[in-house]
């Protein structure tokens, strides 16, 4: 019958249709992420303009990024009763040439704001560098030191960096944390 | 329901042979006729054993098999009622001062429309697990909510809410991985893993949402261990003509606006051929805490589907076509960098910078597309029974942007997403009914999947390739009050990630391969103790291969870093294992009573092996400092609650109705509570129905008052950090009215419903930003539908 050949030609077709579905094959594999940015390192390089001391530098450095491999961070050791210039760096070394994030700040220094909190260690650091409303950035620091530390003891110091790009007032509470380091520091 | 139809035609079927056309108590000596003939407004078919009824001298009579009616009145006016069950009654005044010719023809009811689809679409078959449906008035009632929220009104169904809107669909508990959407009859496959990943489906489309609550894997999948929801458009239309309906609607807390409408047609000249388009447009500024705007939380969404269908008697085919778009502004106090800044956020509960009113969205966003295409197919055979296909195309883009941009101007310009996964679905089922043989009916399927889920920008979760083919087999042995159901299914997975490791100086990809053969079997009774009181029991056991978020997630997302079980497991430690859930349900379902109806139903849910996340204590340093992290881990996890639901006719006019549900969810092997757990809530709602008044413009009107109640959640887990305590109880009140206008040959539908009446300040359990906001305010929500028919009348009795 001709409606049964219809029917029969119908039911094959659609038993058929699931098996000609054709998958998209997308075998390209994941790339590196270059579009994102990333702070993996932070160098705080401290040099004396009095006494007798000898440049320091420290270093919190993640270079595969967030997870994978903890970070690797430095000791911060200062002189006693001594003043520093301290200079802060911080780079994205997820990418290849590693990318110097400090210029990307100082370009947008209305929108950032460094907070350093020395506990248990006799350190001062006042910021020396002001952007264009007059409020402090923090890129640019002066470090005085007072007497040593008790010995066996280490203090920190913490530093932070507030990406505010609404409502800078020179207080951390505005934005986003986009560092958040901690150096063990001692004065001796 | 479908069984109980034919007894009901005959109860009609009796009552016509007892009343009979010539049963007529009209006054003696005047004989003026009065008569005419009832039809289906949309079949055109007879409609025998209708009631007509005489509202001034209560004069009964039913029509007879040819549809027609007859009495004999005296001259005058005369009130005349027509009713039949599973149509909207009819009133008219009618002069009579000769013989008069009245012909009705009847609209179906939103009741018959659903049993109609029952018997169109098939799925509607009576479960042995709970279900709970939203048709009608009550999906009405839910109008201009997102999907998640509108499931809210079956009890035992909660949501987990990010913001005011975007709302997850909880089961009993379950959630994300765990619980199946079928959109249109196609499984909904996106990145429904997130918790703050609404389900991208315009709920405009639907007709009717059903939930499943409790597994329901044989026939849906092994994912749907905690239940399914199924979003089912109105079948085409298969009477000649065009018609539409159109909804508005205006919210006045987040000053929302929305318009959604759909236009069907049926050719005349080929009855086979079908059509529909739609399409909805939201838009919605902030919503607005009793306190202050609740920054960035305003969306916009807009949506569009098609159909076309050609049907036989014998055969069929549709083609379907949909997109779903929407631009989700978040919360920006909850973008956070990390632990501290978390902890202030928290601390100072409520938005750090106050905002106005806005429609504008700002970063940080969601934007969500997804595209649904659908063929399918279906042949009756008089010998073999029906087979059906269904071959669907998917495809997902999520693009999440981070609060800020990034410092680099070059790259600030491009504005991409800092976050972009697309993924591509393709799904085939195949799906044999065979015809009954003795008691007894079932199914066969075959059902495949292939996925390619795909991301752009910072990782989250790997690539991955996921194949997916599965067979199952449901029977079904019917015996006067006793309905048996058995089923099988097997399913295999293989999925194949591939991981970025390291970066650009130091890159590679890590390829891992899992395969997996997961079984699922149920067993299912309904027994049918009267006419109105229905028993279900069932039992399954299912098993669920864990998802690639479960293996391999790893990276930070809002201020929480996720890692998956496989990313940093030790060699030697076998990988993740697939869940086993062991579901029982016992239901008792009171229906078509006159006065009580409702149902009462008791589930238990053992999980082993379940999937969580548990706190790394003390978390990883990274840059950011400490940044909460959370591990995959597996556990046994067991379910147990109750829910219920009942309605009682205080009188013919009012009705009382209550709700009430119950969870409790424990992790066996700490011997703890589980997080995320819905409180135990309830609801109590009492509801006027004004009599139909005759001659009146207004007809169907109703007024509505109710309260929601919410427990503060004390069960939660010792074991896993909080940032903060769960929130106070909270009752809020909420009110409706509403009615059917007639402005001419329009029914106009109109209510405004108002929730959290008194503006009261309070927050959610289950919110994941109930850290930083307090709930909307109060909100009032006023709703049009208007249905439209475009076809040529034909010559039709004037009243």
């Amino acid at each position: 019958m001709k409606n049964n050949l219809f029917n029969k030609s119908l039911i094959g077709l659609l038993v058929a249709a699931p098996f000609f579905v054709s998958c998209d094959d997308d075998n390209d594999g994941p790339t590196p992420d270059e579009s994102n940015e990333q702070i993996t390192t932070v160098r705080y390089v401290l040099t004396p303009t009095t006494g007798t001391g000898t440049p320091v530098t420290v270093e919190y450095r993640d270079p595969d990024g967030d997870g994978g491999t903890a970070p690797t961070i430095g000791n911060l050791t200062l002189a006693p009763n001594t003043t520093y210039t301290g200079r802060l760096t911080l780079l994205d070394e997820t990418k290849n040439p590693a990318e110097d994030i400090t210029a990307e700040i100082q370009d947008e220094s209305d929108e950032h704001l460094f907070v350093f909190t020395p506990t248990g260690t006799n350190v001062t650091v006042t910021i020396t560098d002001r952007d264009a409303k007059n409020l402090p950035i923090g890129l640019q620091t002066q470090v005085v030191t007072g007497a040593a530390n008790a010995t066996g003891t280490t203090g920190s110091l913490r530093v932070v960096l507030r990406h505010q790009p609404e409502g800078k007032d020179g207080t951390p509470t505005p934005g986003d944390t986009d560092v958040e380091v901690n150096f063990p520091t001692a004065v001796r | 329901m479908l069984f109980l139809l034919p007894s009901r035609f005959r109860l009609l079927a009796l009552l016509w042979l007892l009343s009979g056309p010539q049963t007529v108590w009209a006054q003696s000596g005047c004989m003026l006729s009065l008569s005419g003939r009832l039809t289906d407004h949309e079949s055109r078919q007879p409609l025998p054993g209708a009631t007509i009824r005489l509202l001034d001298t209560e004069d009964v009579v039913a029509s007879d098999a040819s549809g027609n009616y007859h009495l004999h009145v005296c001259p005058g006016v005369y009130r005349l009622q027509v009713s039949f069950l599973g149509y909207e009654p009819e009133t008219l005044e009618v002069r009579v001062n000769g013989a008069v010719i009245r012909d009705f023809k009847l609209h179906p009811s939103a009741v018959a429309l659903r049993v109609a689809l029952v018997q169109g679409t098939r799925v509607a078959e009576q479960l042995p697990q709970a279900t709970g449906t939203i048709t009608g008035r009550e999906l009405q009632q839910t109008r201009g909510q997102s999907l998640g929220e509108a499931l809210q009104k079956v009890s035992g169904v909660t949501a987990i809410q990010t913001g005011p809107s975007i709302f997850k669909p909880l089961i009993h508990g379950l959630h994300s991985n765990r619980v199946t959407i079928l959109n249109n009859g196609v499984r909904q496959e996106g990145q429904q893993w997130g918790q703050e990943h609404g389900p991208e489906i315009d709920p405009f489309i639907a007709s009717q949402l059903t939930v499943v609550k409790g597994a329901a894997s044989v026939r849906y999948g092994s994912d749907a261990i905690g239940g399914v929801v199924l979003v089912q458009p109105k079948s085409l239309r298969d009477s000649a003509g065009t018609g539409a309906e159109l909804h508005l609607l205006g919210m006045s807390n987040n000053g929302m606006g929305a318009i959604s409408g759909m236009v069907e047609g049926n050719a005349r000249r080929l009855p086979a051929l079908s059509w529909r388009v739609q399409g909805t447009a939201k838009r919605a500024g902030t919503a607005r805490a009793p306190e202050y705007v609740i920054p960035n939380s305003a969306f916009a969404e807009y949506d569009f589907s098609g159909a076309v269908g050609w049907r036989k008697a014998t055969y069929g085919a549709e083609v379907f076509f949909s997109q779903f778009n929407t631009k989700l502004g978040i919360l920006p106090d909850s973008h956070l960098g990390n632990q501290s800044d978390f902890d202030l956020a928290v601390g100072r509960g409520r938005p750090l910078v106050p905002q106005d009113f806005s429609y504008d969205i700002e970063r940080p966003y969601q934007q969500v597309r997804h595209d649904l295409l659908k063929l399918s197919g279906f042949v009756r055979t008089g010998t073999a029974g029906r087979l059906t296909t269904t071959l669907a195309h998917q495809t997902d883009v999520r693009d999440e942007y981070d609060r800020y941009r990034p410092r680099n101007d070059n790259r600030a310009r491009l504005d991409r997403p800092e976050l972009s996964y697309t993924n591509r679905t393709t799904t085939a089922d195949l799906v044999w009914e065979h015809k009954p043989l003795g008691n007894l009916t079932g199914s066969v399927g075959l059902s495949g999947t292939y996925q390619s889920n795909r991301y752009d920008g910072r990782p989250f979760i790997p690539f991955y390739t996921n194949k997916v083919g599965g067979i199952f087999l449901i029977e079904r042995w019917r015996h006067k009050q006793w309905q048996l159901e058995a089923g099988l299914r097997l399913d295999r997975r293989d999925l194949e990630t591939q991981r970025a490791i390291g970066n650009s100086g130091n890159f590679y990809v890590a390829t891992d391969q899992f395969q997996y053969t997961t079984p699922a079997a149920s067993l299912g009774g309904i027994f049918e103790a009267d006419p109105h009181l229905t028993l279900s029991a069932t039992g399954s056991l299912t098993r669920r291969a864990p998802a690639a978020n479960e293996r391999f997630s790893n990276g930070v997302h809002n201020g929480r870093f996720d890692i998956g079980y496989d990313v940093d497991r030790p060699s030697g430690v076998p990988p993740l294992g697939p869940e086993t859930a062991w579901h029982t349900g016992l239901t008792a379902n009171w229906h078509d009573n006159p006065r009580f109806n409702g149902e009462v139903s008791v589930y238990q849910t053992y999980i082993q092996n379940y999937i969580y996340q548990v706190p790394v204590l003390p978390p990883p340093l990274n840059i950011r400092g400490v940044v909460a992290t959370f591990l995959f881990q597996q556990t046994d996890a067991l379910y147990r609650g109750i829910d219920a639901s009942g309605s009682y006719a205080l009188t013919p006019q009012w009705q009382l109705a209550g709700k009430a549900a119950v969870v409790r969810a424990r992790d066996q092997r700490l011997d703890d509570y589980l997080i995320f757990t819905p409180a135990d809530r309830a609801e109590l709602s009492l509801r006027h129905d004004w009599r139909p008044q005759t001659g009146s413009r207004f007809s169907q009107r109703y007024a509505q008052v109710g309260a929601y109640g919410v427990a503060r959640q004390t069960r939660v887990p010792t074991e896993v950090l909080d940032y903060a305590l769960p929130p106070a109880g909270y009752v809020l009140l909420g009110a409706e009215i509403g009615t059917t206008v007639q402005l001419g040959d329009l029914p106009l539908d109109v209510s405004l419903a108002g929730s959290n009446l008194l503006n009261q300040t309070y927050r959610d359990y289950l919110n994941r930003f109930r850290y930083f906001t307090a709930e909307m305010g109060r909100n009032v929500t006023l709703r049009l539908r208007v249905p439209l028919e475009f076809s040529k009348k034909p010559p039709e009795a004037q009243f």
